[in-house]
């Protein structure tokens, strides 16, 4: 149960959604990656994308305007 | 509902590390208070002038808000099928397209119905090579610049730099396209037919074409997504 971050503060929109699916594909089975984002865009579309892959996700809103999207890799 | 147990299981995780990450987050109530109440001065100083300026004033925050809490992104409903295969905002818009449609229709039909001048006619603009090449532009640019003119504003209000950066020169590309204009207008765009549904077939006929190449391209849009994304749908 490897815990990894991914750092997308200051990415546009489709950015920080590239690159966390580029990573969940190294992630094995049990593995959580949590996204750090400051885009309102990638809040919405990271989830959505995580859950119809079928993961878990969980939004926490760290700061101001930042959040960490934290995802479970069950599949 | 199970999820919710999986869920915690995930943040049991990371709270050991993360915690030292949360600092206390500054109160923004009141400086929302102070916005609202600016908004509202404003908006009655400006009516005094004239009521269709309130109107606007009014209009533009609510579309704002709108735009700001459901996420509505007309660049993501282009960009998203072709970068994850997701559709959700592309069937948002047209969605957005097809109440419109009935909308403008019934105002249309309204004005025409009690024998007055049809509002808006000088939209009706001919289709042509300039339509095509704008489009190509205005797509380019604006998944570049994260927003097109509704999602930048609403942007812009939300405090990101870059789209401040992009407003700057969208006013700037705009000028340089109304300086232009009239070589574009002669050139291409007189020369291309100029089609008002209605004329065609009808107002009922019009507006049945119209939702329904909508909802083709809704169905396309439900295919597309499940073929690119598969796995779970609802």
């Amino acid at each position: 149960m490897a815990e990894f971050t991914l750092d997308c503060l200051g990415e546009a929109c489709p950015v920080p959604l590239m690159k966390t699916e580029k990573k969940m594909a190294e992630l094995s089975v049990g593995d959580v990656l949590i996204v750090s984002i400051d885009h309102s865009c990638a809040m919405k579309n990271i989830p959505e994308w995580a859950r119809k892959q079928g993961y878990n996700v969980e939004i926490e809103e760290v700061d101001d305007g930042e959040w960490e999207v934290v995802i479970e890799k069950t599949k | 509902m199970s999820e919710t147990s999986q869920v915690s299981s995930a943040s049991s995780i990371r709270r050991s590390s993360a915690s030292s990450r949360r600092k206390p987050k500054k109160n923004q109530i009141p400086i929302g208070i102070l916005v609202v109440l600016f908004m509202v001065v404003v908006g009655v100083v400006q009516a005094q002038r004239d009521p269709m300026l309130g109107f606007y004033w009014m209009m533009g925050g609510i579309f704002g808000f709108i735009l700001q809490k459901s996420r509505f992104c007309f660049t993501a409903s282009m960009r998203d099928p072709c970068i994850t295969g997701s559709t959700s905002v592309t069937r948002a818009v047209l969605t957005a397209f097809a109440i419109t449609t009935l909308m403008f229709t019934a105002i249309k039909y309204g004005y025409h119905s009690m024998g007055l001048p049809i509002p808006g006619m000088s939209y009706v603009t001919p289709i042509s090579f300039a339509t095509a090449v704008g489009g190509i532009l205005f797509g380019i640019g604006m998944v570049i610049a994260g927003g097109c003119a509704s999602g930048t504003l609403m942007r812009v209000g939300e405090g990101f730099i870059m789209q401040m950066l992009s407003l700057f020169f969208f006013v700037i590309g705009s000028l340089v396209g109304a300086a232009h204009f009239g070589w574009w207008k002669e050139k291409f765009i007189v020369h291309g037919p100029s089609v008002f549904l209605p004329d065609v077939f009808g107002w009922v006929g019009a507006v049945v074409v119209q939702l329904f190449i909508i909802a083709c391209l809704y169905k396309a849009a439900m295919l597309w997504e499940e073929k690119k994304m598969g796995g779970n749908q609802e």
